[in-house]
């Protein structure tokens, strides 16, 4: 048995649009190992939502297509699964829950119809014993009052209380991964910090592996194990969640990190507002090939080199990879 | 505040606002309750500087900026904008001082005609308010779009065209443009990726620099609060729970609710992560069915049992720092507070 319970390689997802084929997803690798979680972060689209929908096939194939790559899931390949061995892997081994849970959750049904339905689906069960099993779950995620909460609709929950019951519902057939796409970035800040111990707890409890989306820093931070930094569809550097705070190394992690506003660093005399350090530009457009570093045109180290050339990863070693060409200015200059 | 002379009075002063939202029911929908959205909150804001709002959904935020652009009429209280009093005036009235305070809206995009080109939204203001016309219009625009970091001849491109930073500075620049005191900014950077975000945040802050702006800064982020900010009020449910300068807020708060919110924001510092002191456990209840007393009572470790019953008033507890809970009174002692006495 691989240490890792899911291995992506060289995976590339396009779309196509009016403006030409976008590369949402150009040559991104990675592995989840059994138990872990992994945090993959980055700006609007990167993406990082692509990826995740990449792993569980969901990508619309009217637009959209895995055009190369290769995604492996305890050691089965799942590119060229068919549709219905991977409807029996969704919501079973591999979960996922996203951003808003009132636009997942079917609003006729009751909570606990929903869940016991996945239960029923994946465990054959009966409905009796899945409505338990519901209950358990509700239990299990901290909701109160979990056998009467059973018969609400979604609409008479708050919104931590339905990103509760998604939590249980991709939870309920013991999932090893469970992909949580910026599950906290509607709820706010109390609540957040309750979802996030939550999820953490749960991790510890049933050994799932978590990969967490997010476009914020400070939820990769206190929450993963190992992050994944994306940048116009591609993985720019992965490191240990400590190595990449203290030691970020690609220019784009650098500039992340000197662009958000801080809370934790000792308070500065009242009245002073040290400026924010911009990155400057957007972000290329997907729908060109990108022939150097996508990250140049925008970079303070770029030279002629990374326009166009494209830099691999590099790795400097304890499980720390960049993709950048100066990687050595970079880490003699202050961060 | 530096820029502030001791005698000048604020430019903005808000007095004892409240906004009910009423709730009808029934067969014949009749008003059956209110929805206190805002329930007796005073400040002022000086020339040249910030006040933060921040709360979490529900809290009221929102509706105090909406009411003081009286785009929401006050059920009670009174806004007075550079020494008059706008609380009771009607539309027509409202007009002339309009020009005084503008705003900035979270989502620019849903704030602009489609079918205009952009320099036409930025202008239209200036033609509204009868400050310039045709030509001079023209240069004044695209002096703005200079002065907002966008290039002059992106006059002609309709709002799609731009991206969601740029786009904030369309925003910017029309609010900009009638020459404001007030600009009521509501989530302004909330939906901006962070390295777009620190564009407009510096953008904010050399304008309000440059023109001695006043912002009304509404947000649910601490982190952009304690930057841009140098007051900030927490509100939780329809009440301001504390009011100071943001040194000593994020030094020493001292309502419980601020500790809690600031306990639970995420930092980016794998470090911190085993450091929460607590994490404030239940749901905001609904401001429609808010608990008696202090309404934070129900989620409170420190809670005894008059919050249950009595409202606290905010009161100045130390200089400048002025806090709405039973357990803080004046010339207290600021240290953590012990679960229930």
């Amino acid at each position: 048995m691989s240490a890792n319970i899911l291995e992506v390689r060289d995976l590339q997802t396009q779309f196509n649009t009016l403006d030409g084929v976008v590369r949402a997803v150009d040559g991104v690798s990675f592995d989840l190992a059994r138990g872990e979680t992994l945090g993959i972060v980055g700006e609007s689209g990167c993406g990082k939502s692509v990826t995740a929908l990449s792993i569980l096939r969901l990508i619309p194939p009217e637009t959209g297509r895995i055009a190369a790559g290769s995604i492996k899931f305890e050691g089965e390949e799942l590119t060229t699964l068919g549709e219905e061995e991977m409807k029996r892997l969704r919501g079973h081994r591999i979960s996922m829950i996203f951003q808003e849970p009132m636009t997942s959750l079917n609003p006729v049904l009751t909570v606990g119809t929903q869940i016991a339905e996945n239960v029923v689906r994946h465990m054959g069960v009966p409905w009796r014993a899945a409505r338990e099993r519901a209950c358990e779950m509700l239990d299990l995620v901290r909701i109160a009052d979990a056998r009467r909460r059973l018969d609400e609709y979604p609409h008479q929950l708050s919104g931590g209380m339905r990103q509760r019951v998604m939590i249980a519902m991709a939870l309920s057939c013991d999932p090893q991964v469970l992909i949580a796409d910026e599950p906290t970035t509607a709820l706010d800040v109390t609540i957040q910090a309750q979802i996030l111990q939550l999820m953490l707890e749960l991790k510890e409890k049933t050994g799932t592996a978590i990969v967490l989306i997010t476009h914020d820093l400070g939820v990769v931070a206190e929450t993963t194990e190992r992050v994944v930094v994306m940048y116009a569809g591609r993985k720019v550097e992965e490191a240990p969640v400590e190595a990449l705070f203290t030691e970020p190394l690609h220019p784009y992690t650098r500039g992340l990190m000197r662009a958000i506003p801080r809370l934790d660093i000792e308070a500065d005399a009242a009245g002073t507002r040290p400026r924010l350090q911009e990155i400057p530009g957007l972000v290329p457009r997907l729908t060109q090939p990108i022939p150097g570093c996508a990250f140049a045109p925008r970079c303070g180290f770029a030279t002629g080199r990374c326009a166009v050339e494209s830099p691999p990863l590099l790795d400097v070693g304890a499980g720390h990879t960049v993709a950048c060409w100066e990687v050595d200015r970079v880490r003699a200059s202050a961060l | 505040m530096s820029s502030q002379s001791a005698s000048e009075r604020p430019v903005l002063e808000v007095e004892g606002l409240v906004k009910h939202f009423p709730i009808h029911g029934g067969l014949l929908q009749r008003r059956v309750g209110a929805v206190k959205a805002v329930d007796g909150v005073s400040f002022t804001i000086a020339r040249g500087e910030t006040l933060g709002l921040v709360g979490e959904s529900g809290c009221g935020k929102s509706t105090i900026g909406k009411t003081v652009l009286k785009l929401v009429e006050p059920t009670a209280g009174r806004i007075v904008l550079a020494g008059e009093d706008i609380s009771s005036l009607k539309p027509g009235a409202m007009w002339a001082h309009r020009r005084r305070i503008q705003t900035i809206f979270q989502d620019p995009y849903s704030s602009m005609n489609p079918r205009l080109p952009s320099g036409t939204i930025v202008g239209e203001p200036l033609e509204n308010f009868g400050l310039s016309s045709g030509r001079d219009t023209a240069d004044r625009v695209a002096r703005l779009f200079e002065r907002v970091g966008l290039r002059p001849d992106a006059m002609r491109k309709y709002a799609h065209e731009f991206s969601g930073g740029q786009r904030q500075r369309l925003g910017i620049a029309k609010a900009l443009s009638v020459n404001p005191d007030v600009i009521v900014a509501d989530e302004p950077v909330s939906a901006l990726d962070v390295s777009v975000q620190a564009q407009v945040l510096n953008l904010l802050i050399d304008l309000q620099e440059e023109f001695r702006l006043a912002y009304l800064f509404i947000s649910h982020d601490l982190a952009v609060m304690r930057h841009i900010s140098h007051r900030i009020a927490v509100m939780y449910l329809g009440r301001i729970v504390e009011l100071t300068d943001k040194r000593s807020l994020f030094m020493r708060p001292l309502h419980p609710y601020t500790e809690a919110l600031l306990s639970a924001a995420t930092a980016p510092d794998p470090k911190r992560r085993r450091q929460r002191k607590h994490i404030v456990q239940g749901d905001v209840p609904s401001p429609a069915n808010p608990p008696p007393g202090c309404h934070f009572h129900t989620r409170c470790p420190y809670a005894i049992a008059d919050c249950k019953v009595i409202a606290p008033p905010l009161i100045e507890v130390a200089e400048g720092h002025h806090v709405a809970c039973l357990r803080r009174p004046v010339g207290g002692d600021p240290g953590p507070l012990s679960v229930s006495s």
